[in-house]
């Protein structure tokens, strides 16, 4: 292309362009008219019923259960992530555009350790539901091959060291499975799962909001900003009232 | 409606057919004898700018927009009407000359805007000419000039072809009118004042008040003894307009009537649905005298006497529940006192308008409603629809607080009640959280 062509082109582009943006501007006058939720800024609710999506098989459940009670053990400030409902959470994420890593650049090529650099953590070509089902069979056969024994088997003291080890990168779940970006990745879930709105799955009863004083979503604390350092006692409000 | 009502409605609607041959009174045309006869709409175009400039005044009080402009263009008709008898289109009404109305004259003109006698037959009592009939002559000639400077516009519309038979015979009307049309002139009482009566002509005329602060009989005549004392409009209510100290007008002063008209909001209530577009397209035109005047009228009538709303009795543990989810939803805009947003959004406090027929509110909450856009008050501040969030019981429930605290007492609004206007309004389901 020489300089004539080129100026020549930029100026269709050019047209093109303004044509473009011309067809596609809404010109907005007054006030919208609109009064009702549109569906695009409508929460997705967990789905209700119809089992385990994705979490088919009971081993991986139970995996599960055991990694996410350790992480979150039933105490006295509140229940376990598996009794407040962190599985169902998990499973219903995993089951749609989370799990799918939609909001995730997922093509090839993928230079491990150039990305981790530029990015601070290991980037992955998989989507999370994908680890999900690698990773727990890799957590499977690591304590089937150390211990003998099926991983929700073993004493909370065991799942405790192997957690701690995989958080410290110091156990190896074999080809494919970063073993530490996988605890970290279970870490993140059952805190969302015991921290999110209710109508998620999770956090039921707003045990996990009860446990750390959090009111939830109320639209207005007028009138509470003068009151400082006392408690206020709020009962905690899901977006989508349960009652 | 019940079956039986409509059938019989329809053999009443034929009888008087053969009783509307007499019906002399409501078919004589001798008022319209003062227009002229000779140009048509389409052929004529009014150099006298200060009629065209009063007219346009006139067609502002009679709110011809309401109806008569939508997606087809000013004035081009197109609006459906649901009737409980039927689907009716509002006509095109400019002066094209195939499809609007350039083949009137201005005596055809008259004809039809004061007695509901059309081009193409009887109109339907949906165009309230039951109240232009009080049209001076002086606000016809007027309208007749504004017409005339209307851009024609194409729209073919066939104004009755959602009507079933018996009620698509427009004949029929004749003798609806027989026996419910009073086709006579605005008479000022000698005894009033000028403001008053200003006011009475505004309110029975080109505001067409009654047609629907009035309730309607089967036929969907006005109920006269019922005059301006609430009717329901289908999906909303208009609630009475006397001085009644409960549900009514009671306490509001004709100045505060008439801020109420000019801005779509007095202070305390704030005008939404219809009335939001009876202020917008109308009301907010009128002159400072004339909106005063309608308030003179309107507090001059003699208070209804539908009774004091019986207050619902809450369980202690219902309104400390009931509390907290009125701060959590609505005292963010409408107040923890319930006095709402001056200007913007409503009181709940002191508002006659909420302790009534409960329509409007449980609308409110199933489709959210904005308020009138005025060149007062430009904010028309808007209620979100609460379809998606709460369910028929949760949204009863919130009513029937509102409509119990602040010092308001007012019957309980029905889940079954806010299940039924969920269904006609074709409000969304609300979410549910995962229940396994």
């Amino acid at each position: 292309m020489n300089r004539r062509e080129a100026l020549f082109s930029l100026g269709s582009m050019a047209a093109a362009g303004g044509l473009a943006s011309r067809a596609g501007a809404a010109e907005l006058k007054g006030f919208p008219k609109q009064t009702a939720m549109s569906a695009d800024h409508l929460p997705t609710p967990a789905r209700s019923g119809g089992g385990f999506q994705v979490l088919k098989s009971e081993t991986d459940q139970k995996t599960v259960k055991a990694v996410f009670d350790r992480l979150i053990p039933a105490d006295d400030f509140g229940p376990s992530a598996s009794e407040a409902g962190c599985l169902e959470f998990l499973d219903d994420q995993l089951s749609g555009d989370y799990g799918a890593g939609k909001a995730l650049y997922l093509e090839a090529p993928l230079s491990p350790e150039n990305e981790e650099a530029i990015m601070g953590a290991p980037q992955f070509l998989s989507t999370p539901r994908e680890r999900y089902e690698t990773g727990l069979k890799a957590l499977e056969a690591y304590a089937q091959e150390t211990d003998g024994a099926a991983f929700h088997a073993l004493s909370p003291d065991r799942i405790d060291e192997i957690l701690t080890g995989l958080e410290a990168g110091e156990i190896d779940l074999g080809e494919g499975v970063n073993g530490q970006a996988f605890f970290e990745l279970m870490l993140q879930n059952v805190r969302e799962g015991y921290l999110a709105d209710p109508l998620y799955g999770g956090n039921r009863d707003m045990a996990g909001w009860k446990m750390i004083g959090f009111p939830g979503a109320r639209y207005d604390y007028r009138p509470y900003v003068d009151r400082r350092n006392e408690d206020l006692g709020l009962t905690p409000v899901s977006l989508i009232p349960n009652d | 409606m019940a079956k039986w009502i409509k059938i019989a409605g329809g053999v009443v609607v034929i009888a008087a057919v053969g009783a509307g041959v007499w019906a002399w009174d409501s078919l004589n045309t001798g008022r319209s004898k003062v227009a002229g006869d000779s140009v048509t709409l389409a052929e004529f175009t009014s150099e006298d700018a200060e009629a065209v400039e009063r007219g346009e005044y006139v067609m502002r009080m009679g709110d011809c927009a309401a109806c008569h402009t939508r997606e087809a263009g000013e004035f081009a008709g197109g609006y459906e009407i649901a009737t409980p008898f039927g689907t009716l289109v509002s006509s095109n009404i400019t002066p094209d000359a195939e499809t609007g109305i350039g083949g009137m004259t201005e005596k055809d003109f008259f004809n039809a805007l004061r007695q509901g006698i059309g081009q193409h037959g009887m109109l339907y009592p949906a165009m309230p000419y039951t109240a232009y009939a009080k049209f001076t002559d002086r606000d016809m000639h007027d309208l007749w000039a504004y017409m005339s400077t209307v851009e024609p516009v194409q729209n073919d519309i066939d104004e009755n072809g959602g009507m079933p038979f018996p009620f698509n015979i427009r004949l029929a009307m004749a003798g609806w009118d027989m026996l419910f049309f009073d086709n006579s002139g605005f008479e000022p009482v000698a005894s009033e004042s000028d403001a008053w009566n200003r006011g009475k002509y505004i309110v029975d005329g080109g505001g067409h008040c009654a047609a629907c602060h009035s309730p309607r009989n089967a036929l969907g005549a006005e109920v006269a003894s019922a005059y301006l004392q609430g009717g329901n409009i289908g999906d909303w209510y208009a609630p009475d307009l006397t001085p009644n100290p409960h549900v009514g007008l009671g306490g509001s002063s004709a100045e505060d009537i008439a801020t109420y008209l000019k801005t779509g909001t007095d202070g305390v209530a704030v005008a939404a649905g219809p009335m939001a577009e009876a202020v917008e397209h109308s009301l907010q035109y009128l002159t400072d005298e004339d909106a005063l005047a309608v308030g003179t009228y309107l507090t001059s009538l003699p208070a209804s006497d539908n009774p004091a709303p019986k207050a619902a009795s809450l369980a202690e543990t219902d309104m400390a529940r009931l509390t907290d989810v009125y701060e959590v939803n609505c005292s963010a805009c409408h107040g923890l006192d319930g006095e709402g947003i001056e200007g913007m959004v409503p009181a709940f406090s002191a508002n006659h308008g909420l302790l009534g027929d409960p329509t409007n509110m449980i609308h409110a909450m199933l489709k959210g409603t904005r308020a009138a856009h005025t060149h007062d008050a430009q904010t028309a501040a808007g209620m979100p629809s609460f379809a998606w969030k709460m369910d028929d019981t949760q949204v009863a429930d919130i009513l029937t607080y509102v409509r119990n605290s602040f010092g308001n007492g007012a019957e309980a609004v029905s889940p079954e009640a806010v299940a039924e206007m969920r269904e006609a309004l074709d409000a969304r389901e609300p979410l549910r959280a995962a229940t396994n």
